[in-house]
């Protein structure tokens, strides 16, 4: 198209202009309509999936949360209600609706022990003890997954990461950095000294009395002076797993 | 499960801090709670009737973690049962403490069902055969600390359930039931 001077000129720039303009649109338009049609493609395809493999899905913990993974890809959540499509297929809600519910009672359970913070394997374990009878296996994605719902009705509950492990938080009791580099080093062996803190983590002693003072406090740690070096030592129910403490079994 | 003989220890047993008291009162009262548990349940099970704070109890002391009881601790869970009329102390200086698995009201009601299984209305026994006769076997009477069986046959005297009377000898103190 040959650029005219003049008005003409200005009006047949701004015409074109207004053309691309809609096609851009269009495109756009077209781009999203493809979309959206390959996700329903998509869902209905999963669908059908989750429908022939509903046994699966419920007896088999690695398989589950495979499932959960691809779900979330594409958007979907089952367990986003408790009624609906999902729900009613595969009756997963009542699945993690029952687990959330045997998780608060051991929480609830296993506070006066560990000051509503629990280690997320010996959560888990004891809920497979709770649940022996049953035919649908539970992983810890499992309990992360009931936990996340559980968080959602205000319960109170957080997962949080301290060194390598994962502990479930019942209690509104915030930890603070110190606290969570306590937790960290007493994961080794149980329990940690006042010397230990001051020399792993560079800490002056009123620095880490006070912060074991406050994790006493909140009942997440016990003192035990009865070692016969005499020196105390400070144990955090925890980040060990009571039953085996000192090896011995259930 | 760690074991005392056949007596299965709970796992707390097992958690060194278990052995020292406590300063924050929550966790202390959490604490006191499973020890008297553990120690009525301990002498319910091993009938025993008394113990000395400053003897080898086998709930005192766990090797297997290498910790111990203090003599404080001993007497703050035995007092925390005395308060709760499960034990008494036997001596001012609290070094022995007699242990109540039953109240002495409970064995007054076990004095009472047991006369009655026995046909013993209205016959007489002396307190030793009472707590070793023949008929005593199999039951919870038999073995009974003497005091506590003494404390519960006054209790059913004031009742009018029995008449205590002396013998020739503390031996055969003997007992007239009128149920």
């Amino acid at each position: 198209m040959r650029r005219r001077p003049g008005i003409g000129g200005l009006q047949t720039a701004a015409a074109a202009r207004d053309q691309y303009r809609l096609l851009g649109e269009n495109v756009a338009k077209i781009r999203t309509d493809l979309m959206k049609e390959q996700l329903t493609t998509f869902r209905t395809q999963l669908e059908d999936f989750a429908r022939k493999h509903k046994n699966d899905i419920r007896k088999n913990p690695a398989f589950r949360s495979q499932f959960h993974d691809m779900c979330s890809k594409v958007g979907v959540d089952p367990l986003a209600s408790n009624k609906g499509f999902w729900a009613e297929l595969l009756g997963i809600g009542d699945f993690y609706y029952e687990l959330g519910v045997q998780i608060v009672d051991i929480c609830l359970a296993t506070r006066p022990h560990n000051g509503g913070l629990i280690n997320l394997q010996e959560l888990c374990n004891l809920l497979r003890q709770r649940r022996k009878s049953d035919r649908e296996a539970v992983s810890e994605d499992d309990c992360l997954r009931a936990i996340s719902k559980l968080k959602v009705l205000g319960n109170g509950f957080e997962v949080i990461s301290v060194g390598k492990r994962k502990l479930v938080r019942s209690v509104p009791t915030e930890l603070n950095k110190d606290h969570n580099e306590i937790l960290e080093l007493a994961q080794a062996q149980g329990f940690v000294t006042v010397a230990e803190v001051e020399r792993r983590l560079s800490w002056t002693t009123g620095r880490a009395i006070d912060a074991f003072d406050t994790l006493l406090d909140e009942g997440l740690a016990m003192i035990d002076d009865g070692h016969r070096d005499g020196i105390r030592r400070y144990w955090f129910p925890c980040v060990s797993s009571i039953s085996t403490a000192v090896g011995a079994d259930t | 499960m760690q074991k005392l003989g056949d007596f299965k220890l709970p796992q707390f047993f097992n958690y060194p801090p278990y052995f020292t008291l406590q300063p924050v009162r929550d966790t202390r009262e959490k604490q006191v709670q499973l020890w008297k548990e553990l120690i009525l349940d301990y002498c319910r099970t091993q009938k025993i009737f008394v113990i000395g704070l400053e003897e080898e109890f086998p709930l005192f002391s766990n090797p297997a973690i290498e910790r111990s009881l203090s003599h404080e601790a001993r007497e703050a869970f035995l007092s925390a049962l005395v308060s709760e009329g499960r034990a008494e102390w036997l001596d001012k200086r609290h070094r022995k403490c007699l242990i109540l698995w039953h109240r002495i009201q409970e064995w007054a009601n076990i004095i009472l069902n047991f006369v009655k299984e026995n046909g013993l209305e209205d016959s007489v026994m002396t307190v030793e055969e009472i707590r070793s006769g023949i008929e005593s076997r199999g039951t919870e009477l038999h073995g009974i600390d003497r005091t506590i069986l003494m404390r519960a046959l006054k209790l059913l005297e004031q009742k009018g359930k029995l008449a205590i009377f002396k013998g020739t000898t503390a031996d055969d103190e003997g007992v007239k039931f009128s149920i």
